[in-house]
């Protein structure tokens, strides 16, 4: 392990950070000690509330109004904390800089890119006009931008999510900077945009021999980056050492549990993890749920010339596929696939464009208000923000109790007390939070709320809308149990949405993957990982960092060109056909083509044809 | 832009058309008339008044011939209640010294009402802080007629006594405009804008603040002058803008309390009082003009907007 030498840039010793809160002392950050060495990628490690961001933003002076810091926080060897904001302000920004987990709302949103950037060089070094303007393009092409000349007159409100993470890098690193401190940089990113920015973020730490702070609680991303790595836990390191060491041998039963809660991508079970019940045709051939080339259009108004158009946008673009009972069908694909738009197409909360779906041998769409409410009770949801998907003026009894009063009036409110009492135990929720209200609740038992709200009616099918992606990986892991165990106890069937691919892995039983509101591939869930056929199923896959550092350094990943294009975009379909796209075919729909039993996949271009 | 405004344009037409319907039904609703009297005139006598003004027409006709002869001859009618003048004098007579006031109240309520506020939301629970809020809820509690003694009696009175007669501010009237005479109704006019606007200001910057991008910007190193002026204040006038343009056109419509206790002139008692009088003529002409004047600010409040923030776009 590296020792704190004249290389090191950044050192911290026994760091305390608290926070007066009007219910107390909040004792945020106790007794950390790091340090990180020129050219060297330090991991951060920890699930919500382990204190790894607070560190930092204590080291940039970014703490809260109402937060306290104690200890020693050294900048080559000068001690930075509580230094005047104007001599901090010589070091932050210039050699030491942050990027943030929410590249969305870190750029500020009336100033182009160019300024934003420039105000940095105009800041800390001469470089003024021209030559400003020079120096912020050379950098946007570095973090490879697409466009870039033209992205330097865009606001950020132009670009997408991946495209702002990169010029919050590029602005990040024009001083070239000794120390750049991620906080969660990819986390709001889609899979195959993270591994475009984490291979960039090597790649700088490469070439500049810039020390990175890498602060995720990803252990698939540490695997991937990081040379060293300390776990944290609730304000203290419980664990450092090497990457080998931490995944390999590691010692403390924290850094274990959150190595063996991890789904991995490249395993179907984990054998710490309960096993998915493999799935049993016998007995099974009534009709459950059909989709039938369900099709969702929204109108998109364009503000071009004297009255504003509108364009319709494709969401779900003719999806066909079919649930069986008691079956879990996984959703995948990127922001913007229309995962989710699907979903509400099928229980018919938002109304197909066009398409049928049926429900046990009767057409669902097309009913009546009154007629679909009674269908509603086999038919639940359970969202992805638990907290805010519950109503914060009820207690959670009442909300779990709401199905029953609207469709069993005829029970008397000791028997649905009884009822709720009864799924509370069954979902793990203990008896005296009864009346409890949401917000006093963890996040994880927010979400046992949220499913024994959808389970008390013990509906047929329940759709699992990004369910666990909110939550840390060790209550996400208990989760996943328990819609398993109630799987089977119920015989539940299960449309899981989830942009996390080594999660769906663990709990479909099919995968779909759906690429601009089609799908591009489905099949088994072992099938799929083992044998994909689509290029875009590939590239999906192979993104996924596995928590396996070794593995990781070794693998090699399918690059395709571009980021997720925009839907508006007519030749964004056809990215994966480009064949069709020189024809000027641009209405081709790809052909899906059943290529082994139950394996079907888009029809596209050999994948050699696509990597350019 | 161009085609923004006049597409907006072609918008007010219809809603100034269904204003001026709307108050005239509204007006013919209310029981009486502007010639109803304590004193009964004979039945003939205003048989032949309500005749030359036309109020005997069917209300349709009625209508139709007020909107044309705005058309043609941009002419609203004789006033009723004052005889040999007509709404059009009413109003180039009152309107200039309302306007007057109401861009001074303007000028006053949003300069002292952002500072308050800003400087509010960056010194946040400090005693700068307090002392804002203090002053801007203390503003908004005193009505302008309470306001309005209250000057008079320091101002006036009480400086007066204080200096034997030597400086004082006057206790009413217009007197073409002189600062003198002015200070005292645009306080008690613009006071409780003031505080609306103070307290929307260190509301919506305190929220500004908290944002990613202003981390973002401390985190680049940029000093705190630079961090609120070129990053946080954009964002924060947003809801400010919003409140700027309903606020303008009350100011610049006046006050009745104002107008009257000051002896103004202006066109704030015209209105109540033509109400009162069912002078049906002043009261469509100065509904007009507020109609007018929202439409305009409105939009001056939507081009605004856009340039404050590149995600709006103008349609």
């Amino acid at each position: 392990m590296s020792k704190a030498d004249d290389n090191t840039v950044l050192q911290v010793n026994d760091l305390n950070v608290s926070f007066d809160t009007p219910d107390g002392r909040v004792d945020a950050v106790r007794g950390v000690n790091l340090h990180i060495n020129r050219g060297e990628c330090l991991g951060i490690v920890g699930e919500s509330g382990s204190g790894k961001s607070q560190t930092f933003m204590t080291a940039m002076g970014l703490l809260a109004n109402n937060g306290i810091a104690t200890g020693d926080v050294l900048f080559h060897g000068k001690s930075i904390l509580g230094m005047p904001v104007q001599q901090l302000n010589k070091i932050r920004g210039k050699y030491m800089t942050m990027i943030f987990q929410d590249p969305l709302t870190s750029l500020t949103p009336h100033m182009t890119v160019l300024d934003q950037m420039t105000e940095v060089l105009k800041l800390h070094t001469d470089v003024r006009g021209e030559d400003a303007a020079r120096k912020s393009l050379e950098w946007l092409e570095r973090v490879r931008i697409s466009d870039a000349k033209q992205r330097l007159e865009q606001y950020p409100h132009e670009l997408s999510g991946g495209m702002r993470q990169r010029v919050m890098i590029a602005m990040s690193m024009l001083c070239e900077p000794e120390l750049l401190i991620a906080d969660e940089p990819t986390t709001a990113l889609d899979v195959t945009v993270q591994a475009e920015i984490l291979d960039l973020m090597d790649e700088l730490k490469k070439d500049s021999n810039t020390a990175i702070a890498l602060i995720t609680h990803d252990m698939g991303v540490v695997a991937r980056m990081c040379d060293r790595i300390q776990v944290m836990k609730d304000g203290v390191y419980v664990e450092e050492g090497t990457a080998d060491d931490i995944f390999y041998s590691p010692q403390h039963d924290y850094t274990k549990m959150l190595l063996d809660a991890m789904p991995r991508i490249d395993q179907p079970d984990k054998a710490t993890n309960r096993k998915l019940k493999e799935y049993d045709e016998k007995g099974r051939d009534q009709e459950f749920l059909t989709v039938d080339d369900v099709r969702v259009e929204f109108d998109i108004k364009i503000n071009e010339g004297w009255w504003p158009k509108r364009v319709p946008l494709k969401a779900v673009d003719g999806v066909t596929f079919t649930l069986r009972p008691g079956e879990t069908l996984g959703i995948v694909g990127e922001s913007g696939c229309g995962k989710s738009t699907l979903a509400r197409a099928v229980l018919q909360l938002i109304p197909p464009t066009a398409g049928a779906v049926s429900w046990l041998g009767s057409p669902l769409s097309g009913l009546n208000r009154k007629e679909l409410n009674k269908k509603r009770k086999d038919l639940q949801i359970v969202f992805q923000d638990p907290l805010a998907s519950l109503d914060p003026r009820m207690t959670i009894a009442d909300s779990i109790m709401e199905p029953l009063q609207t469709f069993r009036p005829d029970m008397s409110r000791k028997e649905m007390k009884a009822k709720v009492a009864k799924i509370m135990e069954r979902v793990g929720l203990p008896q005296h939070m009864i009346n409890r209200y949401p917000h006093e609740l963890s996040g994880g038992q927010n979400q046992r709320v949220g499913i024994a709200r959808a389970m008390i009616m013990e509906p047929k099918l329940v759709v699992c809308d990004e369910a666990v992606s909110a939550l840390d990986v060790s209550i996400q892991a208990q989760i996943i149990e328990l819609l398993m165990d109630l799987q089977e106890d119920f015989d539940l069937s299960l449309l899981f949405i989830s942009h996390d691919l080594s999660v769906v892995r663990e709990v479909s039983h099919r995968i779909m993957v759906l690429y601009l509101g089609r799908i591009v591939e489905l099949a088994d869930r072992h099938e799929i990982y083992k044998d994909p056929r689509h290029p875009y199923t590939k590239q999906l896959i192979s993104a996924v960092p596995i928590p396996d550092p070794k593995l990781e350094r070794s693998r090699k990943r399918i690059k395709l060109p571009g980021e997720l294009p925009s839907p508006m975009d007519p030749t964004a379909k056809l990215r994966f056909m480009p064949s069709k796209i020189e024809a000027n075919q641009l209405d081709y729909v790809p052909r899906l083509d059943e290529v082994k039993p139950g394996h079907y996949v888009a029809e596209h271009d050999e994948l050699e044809k696509l990597i350019v | 832009m161009f085609s923004f405004i006049v597409r907006r344009v072609g918008y007010a037409i219809p809603t100034l058309l269904i204003l001026i319907i709307a108050s005239f039904l509204l007006m013919y609703a209310a029981p009486g008339g502007p010639f109803t009297t304590e004193r009964a005139l004979p039945p003939e006598v205003l048989k032949n008044i309500e005749a030359r003004y036309g109020l005997n027409d069917p209300l349709p006709v009625q209508i139709w011939n007020y909107i044309w002869n705005i058309v043609t001859n941009f002419d609203f009618g004789p006033s009723f209640k004052y005889r040999d003048r007509s709404v059009n004098d009413i109003i180039s007579q009152g309107f200039p010294v309302t306007l007057t006031y109401g861009i001074w109240s303007f000028i006053f309520a949003v300069v002292v009402g952002l500072t308050l506020g800003i400087v509010a939301a960056i010194r946040h629970n400090t005693a700068m802080d307090y002392t804002a809020v203090g002053i801007s809820i203390s503003a908004q509690v005193l009505p302008n007629f309470v306001m309005a003694p209250i000057l008079v009696l320091i101002f006036t009175l009480g400086l007066f006594r204080l200096t034997d007669g030597q400086y004082y501010l006057p206790g009413g009237g217009w007197n073409g405009g002189q600062i003198e005479y002015v200070i005292m109704p645009v306080i008690a006019l613009s006071t409780s804008y003031m505080a609306n606007i103070a307290r929307l200001a260190r509301s919506s910057m305190l929220e500004v603040l908290n944002s990613n991008f202003i981390r973002t910007a401390k985190a680049k190193g940029l000093s705190e002058r630079k961090v609120i002026l070129k990053h946080a204040l954009k964002p924060a006038l947003m809801p400010v803008i919003s409140y700027l343009g309903p606020a303008f056109v009350g100011m610049a419509t006046g006050s009745v309390v104002v107008d009257m206790y000051f002896s103004t002139g202006g066109m704030g008692q015209y209105f109540v009082n033509s109400a009162f009088n069912r002078d049906y003529s002043v009261m469509m002409g100065i509904t007009i003009l507020i109609g007018v004047l929202t439409i305009t600010f409105n939009m001056i409040v939507d081009i605004v907007y856009a340039w404050l923030d590149p995600r709006i776009r103008l349609s």
